[in-house]
């Protein structure tokens, strides 16, 4: 099942770090996510789509394709609106 | 005219004598201030042969026409100096108070010139300028001199050195009001040199606003924006700068032991988010700032500002090191030492691995957090070890005969991002007026947050067009002088109109980038002038041919060459790098032909 990991206030939200979640794609595992925490909901998604800023990227790679294929060892991490230099 | 202060003041130290004369309204109006004009007055009065440590060198402090409006973050001023960590021209901004209070005491800019026969500090009230005898506080760290000489946030600033500046540390910052610094390049080793030892001010006087109705109105939509916006409202005051830590390592961009690796086992240990739950005192920020980034942390030995991002990594993932007590320490430290934490610490991890490898005699290891405060210390004193280091990781690997083991670019420190993961930042990295630095230009937004939009980060082709678009955007906001934090909730647009509105000379968005770009391309006359050319536009040959052997940007080297080729050709430069007469001409630059 894929590993989604969730970084600062996202993981006071959710009261974990790390999460297995079950899901095909990227968005179906978000979703999945939001649906178990549902502290999340219109924090990383809204309207079906990814919220302005939120950071996704799966195995270290930046998407915000919610249709991407998710294989079973994949690593999903999200983070929330960041900045910083 | 309104927004600008008029005046310059030129302080010889030779003879502890001064000067006010007008500043040249048509020059300010081409280059606005802070770091432009810093630029343009350099070009004149410090050319080739001078050494930057010698009484020949200057050190000219600005401030913009925006400074001390009360517009949002309007607190920054420059220094403008020939570095002596790179030998190129050189900026360093800070923020706090003191950049508001040199305006209000009625100058657009102080030149420093010349040495004192015997250290001085010097007091500013306005008209009244005064020379101090120094020599018993010669010696005296930052925060100890910082509150001896009155320092009083909204009446009173202190601007010094600490040790290493005294020390003629080509690592050396200058300090302001206490924990603020003007970090990079060494600008503290020709302050010591010149044998001052702290600038105060106060002042009284308010700057003029042409069109104050306009500016009301403009004051009240930034706050809105800022407001409005995620980053500046939530993410900068409420997970500081180091939050970035478990991004840059779950990308696989941050760079680790020297960049050995690019994938930090440690970074949580050391993140914005271990930082917050268990160090985090409170939030603070400089003058008229509503974004209120600064973190106040705390350990069972110090409390006090930061540790931002980049002095985490460096101190940090950089030297191998998890311990975060250790690391808000160390950073702790420089400040009081009046020493840049992003030099330091790479090069104290350029150490570890000349140590590691045999080549330095020392013993210097990646991951002993106990080393860190002894070899700080002897860096700002010059002492045993810290003597070899304390010059920066270019001159320290050369010395012992590698320099491709130093992680500069012309010799400057590069910060956290390791560009085989971010081909837009080795760019820019590579071509970065002061050498390796990502405050001026940072394509981090594009290539990992997607401010404004994402860009795929291994792509090569096309990036030069964002990062210059980047860079002289960045030196726009630098010549204002403006946090470049206020970027991330408003536009370039509304600098624009503010700038108008304050000064009454209309500038539009065009206009305000053109102010960048020139400024750019006068920077790159300099260092031209200096001897630099095309070969230095480069990276470490580490992150040319050293691919990381796992994580995300696994197989990835810096395609730097064909990214250069692009760069000088939009730039309108040619092959060799020089910028060409058409462009000098667009630019009204090509008098310095």
């Amino acid at each position: 099942m894929p590993v989604v990991k969730l970084f600062a206030n996202l993981r006071k939200l959710a009261e974990t770090k790390e999460v297995s979640v079950s899901g095909a794609t990227v968005g179906a595992v978000l979703n999945e996510l939001v649906e178990r925490s549902p502290a999340l909901d219109g924090i990383i998604l809204e309207n079906g789509e990814l919220r302005p800023h939120v950071l996704v990227t799966l195995n270290g790679h930046t998407t915000n394709d919610l249709s991407l294929q998710v294989a079973e060892q994949d690593e999903i991490a999200i983070f929330p609106p960041i900045a910083g230099g | 005219m309104s927004g600008w202060s008029e005046t310059i003041l030129d302080i010889d130290l030779n003879t502890l004598t001064y000067k006010t004369y007008p500043l040249d309204m048509e020059m300010a109006r081409q280059f606005v201030g802070g770091r432009g004009i810093g630029a343009r007055l350099l070009w004149d009065m410090v050319g080739p042969a001078v050494d930057p440590l010698s009484p020949e060198n200057v050190l000219i402090f600005t401030n913009g026409p925006l400074t001390a409006t009360g517009y949002q973050t309007s607190n920054r001023f420059s220094v403008t100096t020939k570095s002596p960590l790179t030998g190129t021209v050189l900026d360093a901004n800070s923020g706090g108070y003191w950049g508001m209070q040199f305006k209000k005491a009625g100058y657009a800019v102080l030149i420093v010139r010349g040495r004192a026969e015997k250290p001085v500090w010097i007091e500013i009230k306005n008209e009244v300028i005064a020379f101090h005898a120094a020599n018993e506080l010669w010696g005296m760290r930052v925060f100890a001199l910082t509150e001896k000489l009155g320092q009083n946030n909204n009446k009173r600033n202190v601007l010094c050195i600490g040790p290493a500046g005294e020390n003629l540390s080509r690592m050396a910052s200058i300090m302001n009001d206490r924990e603020r610094a003007l970090a990079r390049g060494g600008p503290g080793a020709v302050m010591g040199s010149k044998n001052l030892k702290a600038i105060v001010v106060e002042g009284r006087e308010r700057p003029e606003i042409e069109d104050k109705e306009r500016f009301k109105f403009l004051l009240y939509e930034t706050r809105k924006l800022l407001a409005a916006s995620p980053l500046t409202s939530q993410a900068l005051p409420e997970f500081g700068t180091v939050v970035l830590m478990n991004i840059m390592n779950n990308i696989g961009a941050l760079a680790t032991r020297n960049h050995q690796q690019t994938q930090f086992e440690g970074a949580e240990a050391i993140s914005g988010e271990e930082l917050t739950e268990k160090y985090l005192v409170k939030n603070a920020s400089c003058w008229a700032c509503p974004i209120g980034c600064t973190r106040i942390s705390k350990t069972e030995k110090v409390e006090g500002e930061g540790p931002e991002f980049e002095s985490t990594w460096a101190l940090g993932a950089q030297c191998g090191i998890d311990d975060l007590p250790a690391i808000i320490e160390a950073n702790a430290l420089c400040n009081d030492l009046g020493l840049d934490t992003i030099s330091v610490g790479s090069t104290i991890a350029c150490a570890m691995e000349l140590s590691e490898k045999g080549y330095l005699d020392s013993d210097l290891r990646f991951g002993r957090s106990d080393q860190l405060a002894p070899v700080i210390e002897a860096i700002a004193c010059r002492q045993d070890v810290g003597a070899e280091l304390t010059d920066g990781s270019f001159r320290l690997a050369t010395k012992y005969g590698h320099p491709e083991l130093s992680m500069s670019a012309k010799g400057m420190e590069m910060p956290a991002y390791d560009p085989r993961g971010l081909q837009g930042q080795g760019l820019l990295y590579a071509t970065s007026n002061r050498g390796g630095c990502h405050m001026r230009g940072n394509m981090i937004g594009l290539e990992v947050l997607g401010l404004p939009k994402l860009i795929d980060r291994f792509q090569v082709q096309g990036k030069s067009s964002f990062v210059i678009l980047n860079q002289n955007s960045n030196a726009a906001i630098d010549s204002l002088v403006l946090c470049k934090f206020t970027n991330m909730g408003v536009a370039d647009e509304y600098f624009a109109r503010v700038l108008s509105a304050v000064t009454g000379v209309q500038y539009a968005t065009t206009d305000l980038i053109k102010v960048g770009e020139r400024v750019w391309n006068l920077e790159r006359l300099y260092n031209n002038r200096e001897g630099f050319t095309a070969k230095d536009d480069t990276l470490p040959p580490r992150l040319l041919t050293e691919a990381p052997v796992d994580g995300p940007s696994k197989g990835w080297v810096s395609q730097l060459e064909p990214m250069l080729k692009e760069y000088y050709r939009t730039r309108g430069w040619n092959e060799n790098g020089v910028p060409t007469r058409q462009k000098l001409t667009e630019l009204g630059l090509v008098n310095l032909m």
